[in-house]
């Protein structure tokens, strides 16, 4: 039986590395040698040029730095909520109408959620009508911009209709797999406080737990793409929608800037894939 | 410890429950108004006789056929080879190495990595196929796959399976006599997962299916940037109804097979 050819299972990861690997690893290559000019319409023999002309430019940079704001922002803002959220609500996020309608928001494709913050933070908008029927506003043109706004607040938000949720429930499934309340309750009687319930024993354990997942997401919001498509400002852009329009755009110059923001995330994703492949290893969890 | 009690929990929960059913109620609520614009704040008029229009002049039926064809498929190809796979990965020596070879389709933002995959797929000729747009779906829903299951396979199931070659079964048998009984709620689990990935799929299939691939999401988007929410609504309706009707069948399964996450 140790022989692998003849092991379902061998065969079965050769076709996954057929089919999802090598194609990135073919369509990775084939992207660097685009922007050192070797290969593609542009080709010129080997070049820094191209590099040189993107690094040099901020757009790329602004973007980049961008997407690390919404991307940082975004998952402190859901752990400042679904901490308490989790804590607080333990119980009820295990049974009943919540336990259920908590799931709903982690089957939200993200391209609705866009449309649901569309639909509520334009100017025209649901959130804006309770504003002008209290007098507040008189046209939706008076109303705070929510949507394509400098801070990206409508696309922080759509991200936020997500991983609330699933930090709630994340978060609540850790409390009790490492059994913070007895931890807690032994600090209590050893002579702690509610305090030192949370700051030494609670917090540092959940964390600690939360870190990895947090650092995927932080890469799944760092990439998004449709969210700001629809809801983000026109400049800078997410990493996502630059590279696309870079790579959609009619003048070829702009392949290789498409090209090379694509590689800069890749090295970027690598980095932090790694970083959390040390913390998963260390904790002994590796899987979803 | 930290539970919140009386009047505190009742506000939170009302307040959690609006926030998680908000989309839901909505999305559709957009979909039955007529003209339900700035300044009023509750729909004027209401108009269900939409969705018929919509449903037959708007090739809304042949994206729904497509969608569900596209999810049903890749669900059935990733769900397997992610489970088989992920057996490889689980008992190799180099567990946490070849796991990072799955990681990189999971993670990788879909847009991104179908910028650069596009030159390959035009030399296989894919783009603007169904065939193309299924093999890049693949790629995500079988990384998914294979790092759901790795943590099933574990020391149990291995003992299991050399109990069968010691009492004289061969591997067939130790798989649809032992193993697949035992993987059942987590297959169901994982399909369930893949075919929401493969659902709610919009830049791979946009660039990828070159415009020809009309799915739902794609159409969602082209509704809001055409302006018309009502039609947007709509598409967005059937977008989320499937996941809404599968994530609660997850839900139960999950309390039963209740697995530690990552």
């Amino acid at each position: 039986m140790n022989n692998p050819r003849r092991d379902p299972s061998f065969w079965a990861f050769a076709l996954f590395v057929l089919v999802a690997v090598l194609p990135i690893a073919v369509g990775l290559v084939y992207a660097a040698a685009y922007s050192f000019g070797t290969v593609g319409l542009l080709r010129q023999g080997f070049t820094f040029d191209f590099w040189t002309a993107t690094l040099t430019r901020s757009e790329i940079w602004f973007s980049l730095l961008n997407s690390a704001y919404v991307a940082t922002l975004t998952l402190a803002l859901t752990w400042m909520v679904a901490l308490p959220v989790s804590l607080s609500l333990r119980r009820p996020l295990e049974q009943g109408a919540l336990g259920t309608a908590v799931y709903l928001p982690l089957a939200l494709p993200m391209t609705v959620a866009a449309f649901v913050v569309f639909q509520m933070f334009t100017g025209s908008g649901l959130l804006a009508r309770p504003f002008a029927a209290l007098g507040l506003i008189d046209s939706p043109q008076a109303f705070m911009p929510l949507i394509h706004d400098p801070a990206s607040i409508g696309v922080i938000v759509a991200f936020l209709l997500i991983t609330i949720p699933y930090f709630s429930l994340l978060l609540r499934w850790f409390y009790r797999a490492e059994a913070v309340e007895e931890l807690c309750r032994l600090t209590l009687t050893l002579g702690g406080t509610r305090r030192d319930c949370w700051r030494r024993v609670a917090w540092p354990i959940l964390w600690q737990r939360g870190q990895v997942h947090t650092m995927l997401w932080w890469i799944s919001v760092f990439g998004a793409y449709e969210i700001p498509l629809l809801l983000g400002k026109q400049s800078p852009q997410m990493v996502s929608v630059l590279t696309m329009r870079k790579f959609q755009m009619f003048d070829l110059q702009q392949k290789p800037v498409a090209f090379i923001a694509a590689l800069i995330y890749s090295v970027l994703v690598a980095a932090v894939l790694t970083l959390v492949f040390r913390r998963a290893g260390k904790q002994g969890r590796l899987g979803v | 410890m930290f539970e919140a009690r009386g009047t505190r929990r009742f506000l939170a929960v009302a307040a959690a429950l609006a926030f998680c059913l908000g989309p839901y109620l909505l999305v559709p609520l957009l979909s039955l108004t007529n003209n339900w614009r700035f300044p009023h704040l509750l729909p004027t008029d209401w108009q269900a006789q939409h969705w018929s229009h919509f449903l037959t002049g708007s090739a809304m039926v042949d994206s729904i056929g497509i969608s569900l064809l596209i999810s049903l498929l890749v669900c059935a190809v990733a769900t397997p080879l992610g489970f088989l796979a992920a057996r490889y990965v689980a008992y190799h020596p180099r567990r946490e190495q070849l796991l990072i070879t799955a990681y990189a389709p999971y993670v990788f933002s879909p847009v991104i990595l179908a910028t650069v995959l596009l030159y390959l797929y035009l030399k296989l000729d894919l783009v603007g196929s169904m065939l193309g747009v299924l093999a890049a779906q693949i790629m995500f829903a079988a990384g998914f796959a294979l790092i759901f299951f790795v943590p099933f396979w574990n020391d149990h199931k291995r003992r299991l399976e050399e109990l069968v070659y010691t009492l004289g079964g061969n591997r067939r048998q130790a798989f649809t006599q032992v193993l697949l009984p035992l993987f059942r709620e987590p297959l169901l689990i994982c399909a369930f997962q893949t075919f929401l990935i493969s659902w709610t799929q919009y830049g791979t299939t946009l660039l990828i299916g070159a415009g020809k691939v009309q799915t739902l999401p794609l159409k969602v988007y082209d509704f809001v940037a055409e302006a018309n929410p009502q039609y947007a609504a709509m598409a967005a309706t059937l977008l989320i109804l499937p996941p809404a009707l599968l994530i609660w069948f997850n839900r139960k399964l999950a309390l039963i097979s209740s697995q530690e996450p990552l």
